[in-house]
């Protein structure tokens, strides 16, 4: 503890004077938070009380005042198990920092309690800085006893230690079946779609809105769940209060019932992790993945496989690069879940899109026929814009990091006798091709649903992939310039500043080129041309300034590649 | 005179102001086996990046299988084979896919490769684990799947940094066996290592670098010149060559 003190005040001390003001600010700006809140929450909780509102609502306020502490509780307890579940696992199998310390002549028991601290205190801290202001607002608007206000910050302390230490032996059993790596990589993966789908669908009911109205009853009923009679957790909210209220006896039964049993758990999950870590218990995968015996391949069962004879006019290390990086990025789920997102976003946007679309008040606008014409036309051409919207989110992460994510291993590919040409050709491929095979999915589904003719659907195309491959140039070129080759985290494979300067110039390249497919439609209809010349001038100025997007920016930094990874 | 099949001229590698290798020139030969010895941040692992085209020299020239490094790279490499000191490797392929993978940067024939997979495979005791991810390897095994990738191609020239550290005494002993065969079917093998007991007995020459400078180039019995007695140890040349016998003389001391 005194070394993970040690290292935070030194941290500090060398810090630059900036970042020091910095760091102090923020103290005080949670500080400010903190205060707010409880401000805010007296303010509140005091006017819940008063009988008018009660009146008004037709809510029994008395009893939903008395499930906030069970409710805070129940939020401090689930909130650190959920938390501190990926931080144990990374601090216990992952940080490799166990070994060195179990082997120091340190009791092992201590050793534990410091994971648990550092598990627990982050997200602990977080919670507080909500949970105690409520919790300290609902004592002074009721005038609640002093013993009230040290109890609350007790009751959250061990409920927490409870939590990480019931955290601990779940992340024990969970590493016994599977590798902590995996279970890891499952945990992100898990986490980050979760997160997606809940913030997405949260905008995506949003613009629903009309449908659905959580009334102020409803959220009352939800508040009023955690006032259960049977749930531990409501115990030590019912205690705080009738200590604060001066219910003297039943306050300490429950408060101290409470305390008891959760110093129990905390005790008991800390000698049974303790002796499943150490026993090497925990450490043993229970289960173990059913082996395939290994079958040299037959070659010639699969030559006249016709992707396959297709495959070979492609040279054979470029080839070889894009069946490894997709093989690595199918398996890796940490990937997987960065190419998952846009497919989600995909979605739910078209959805949204959609419903907007039959809102649209064309025949409102009171313009000239030219104008409507070209509003159609840019209506029609939207599903590629979709498409491309879907396209730039995988190729940012595929062709900006295409490079990077070769991370320590590039050092194959260097030592392989592969021209820097093929090298940029095969990450140009690993990046086009999900992003184009994904965009057609997505401009099919739309024509079909917008009804798109043959020749819309097929200028819709040709506009999508040479958009996306002028992308890939462009995004692959600052993933080379900016390429992170020694990274030990993958969340950190994308630090350099050129990466983010892709994302602008892929950003701002995005609408200029489509716009030079889809304006030569709209001046050929301002000037009475025959739409033929919309089509063959935009093909003509569109594909060439994306072709040259595409090849330019790669053939800038051919050199680079040959110096990568010195 | 066997023919050369890797040859540094004048190399030199700086970086910033620090001179990592300074002016060497040696020759390793088709058939034997080269000890590249020299203390901790000597210019070894720089040296050996140069010549497997890693890392650009400062100045100077490596030629492999008669290219230039520089110039002719994707011809040197074909000739070479690699293994570094930290075998890092896709964790997430498993070792037949990964030397699949390795046969395909080096543009193998498909059948050609699979029969040479299976061959390295049996001959690496990898064959039980060919299905499993790289990540699920012991580091013994990584460091096996990796001299595997490297012979894939059945190189000329092999060079090989550090290629016994945390092997057991088998696979320690299967990888010498199978240096050895190499060299004797006429490749260029090159090895750094510190265990000097392995370079005395292993290697045909020995190269000592110290400070990045090449201090001694030639046979055991040529080294021995180098010491007055003329019964020396490889031990005891290298430390005599590289300043470490003063430290030999404190630790004799402090005893």
């Amino acid at each position: 503890m005194r070394l993970r003190l040690r290292i935070t005040y030194n941290s500090f001390r060398h810090a630059k004077a900036s970042r020091k003001i910095g760091i102090l600010i923020l103290y005080l700006m949670l500080a400010g938070f903190g205060l707010f809140i409880l401000l805010l929450s007296r303010l509140f909780l005091g006017l819940m009380q008063s009988p008018e509102i009660a009146r008004y609502s037709g809510i029994d306020m008395k009893s939903v005042l008395t499930s906030i502490p069970a409710l805070i509780l129940s939020a401090v307890f689930f909130g650190t198990l959920l938390t501190s579940f990926g931080v144990l696992l990374q601090a216990l199998y992952l940080s490799g920092d166990m070994d060195f310390l179990i082997a120091a002549p340190i009791p092992i028991r201590a050793v534990f309690i410091v994971k648990l601290l550092q598990a627990v205190l982050p997200n602990f801290a977080l919670i507080s800085l909500f949970g105690i202001p409520i919790f300290f607002g609902l004592g002074i608007s009721n005038n609640y006893a002093l013993v009230y206000y040290p109890l609350v910050v007790l009751v959250m302390i061990v409920l927490a230690l409870a939590a990480a230490g019931l955290a601990s032996l779940l992340v024990m059993l969970v590493v016994r079946i599977l590798p902590p790596r995996r279970a890891a990589e499952l945990l992100a993966f898990s986490g980050g779609m979760f997160g997606l789908v809940c913030s997405q669908l949260g905008n995506f009911t949003n613009s629903f809105g009309q449908d659905i109205n959580i009334s102020g009853t409803r959220l009352a009923g939800i508040v009023l769940l955690a006032n259960t009679r049977w749930l531990p957790l409501n115990w030590a909210g019912q205690g705080l209060i009738a200590l604060g209220e001066s219910h003297w006896l039943s306050g300490t039964l429950l408060v101290g019932a409470t305390l008891v049993f959760t110093i129990v758990t905390f005790w008991f999950a800390l000698i049974t992790a303790e002796r499943w870590y150490y026993s090497g218990w925990a450490g043993m995968q229970a289960i173990t993945r059913k082996k395939k015996p290994y079958a040299p391949r037959s070659v010639n069962a699969t030559t006249n496989h016709i992707g396959l004879r297709m495959a070979r006019l492609v040279p054979s290390p470029v080839l070889g690069i894009v069946q490894k990086d997709f093989l690595t990025l199918r398996r890796d789920l940490r990937s997987l879940s960065q190419l998952i997102s846009p497919i989600i976003l995909g979605v739910l946007y078209t959805l949204t899109m959609f419903r907007s679309a039959g809102e649209a008040p064309i025949e409102s606008i009171e313009a000239s026929s030219w104008f409507a014409q070209s509003f159609d036309t840019a209506l029609a051409y939207s599903s590629v814009g979709m498409s491309l919207f879907v396209g730039w989110m995988i190729l940012s992460r595929l062709a900006g990091m295409g490079f990077s994510q070769e991370g320590r291993n590039y050092w194959l590919l260097k030592a392989a006798p592969v021209h820097a040409r093929h090298l940029l050709a095969a990450k140009f491929l690993v990046a086009y091709l999900p992003a184009l095979g994904l965009g057609l999915v997505f401009l099919i589904v739309i024509s079909v649903l917008d009804r798109l003719s043959a020749l819309e659907f097929l200028y819709s195309l040709i506009t999508l992939s040479m958009c996306q491959a002028g992308m890939a140039g462009i995004l692959l070129s600052f993933g080379v310039a900016g390429a992170n080759l020694t990274w030990d985290d993958p969340r950190r494979m994308n630090a350099g500043v050129l990466g983010c300067f892709g994302q602008i110039v892929a950003m701002l390249y995005l609408p200029v080129a489509f716009g030079l497919f889809i304006v030569p439609l709209g001046l050929a209809s301002f000037f009475e041309f025959p739409i033929i010349y919309g089509y063959l001038f935009g093909l003509l100025i569109g594909s060439g300034a994306t072709a040259i997007c595409a090849y330019v920016p790669l053939w800038l930094v051919l050199k680079k590649v040959e110096l990568l990874g010195e | 005179m066997p023919e050369s099949l890797i040859e540094t001229r004048n190399l030199i590698k700086r970086y910033g102001d620090k001179v990592a290798v300074n002016n060497i020139s040696f020759d390793v030969y088709g058939g034997e086996v080269f000890g590249f010895l020299g203390p901790n941040g000597a210019g070894k692992t720089t040296t050996i990046k140069m010549i497997v085209g890693l890392l650009q020299p400062t100045s100077g020239t490596v030629k492999v299988a008669g290219y230039d490094v520089q110039t002719q790279p994707v011809f040197a490499k074909s000739a070479s084979g690699y293994v570094p000191d930290t075998p890092n490797l896709y964790a997430k392929l498993t070792g037949q896919e990964l030397l699949r993978f390795v046969g395909d940067l080096y543009s193998l024939d498909r059948g050609q490769a699979a029969r040479r997979i299976d061959e390295l495979l049996r001959k690496f005791d990898l064959f039980a684990a060919a299905n499993d991810t790289v990540d699920s390897y012991s580091h013994g095994m990584q460091q096996k799947a990796s001299l595997a990738a490297a012979l894939m191609h059945d190189p000329k020239v092999l060079v090989l940094d550090e290629p016994t550290v945390g092997l057991d005494p088998k696979s320690a002993r299967l990888i010498k066996d199978i240096l050895r065969q190499l060299a004797d079917r006429g490749a260029a093998v090159m090895l750094s290592t510190h265990i000097l007991e392995i370079a005395e007995r292993m290697c045909d020459r020995i190269g000592i670098i110290n400070k990045g400078e090449l201090v001694a180039v030639g046979t055991m019995a040529e080294l021995r010149v180098l010491d007055k007695t003329g019964q020396a140890s490889l031990e005891d040349i290298f430390l005599g060559l590289t300043g470490g016998a003063e430290e030999t003389e404190i630790a004799e001391i402090l005893k």
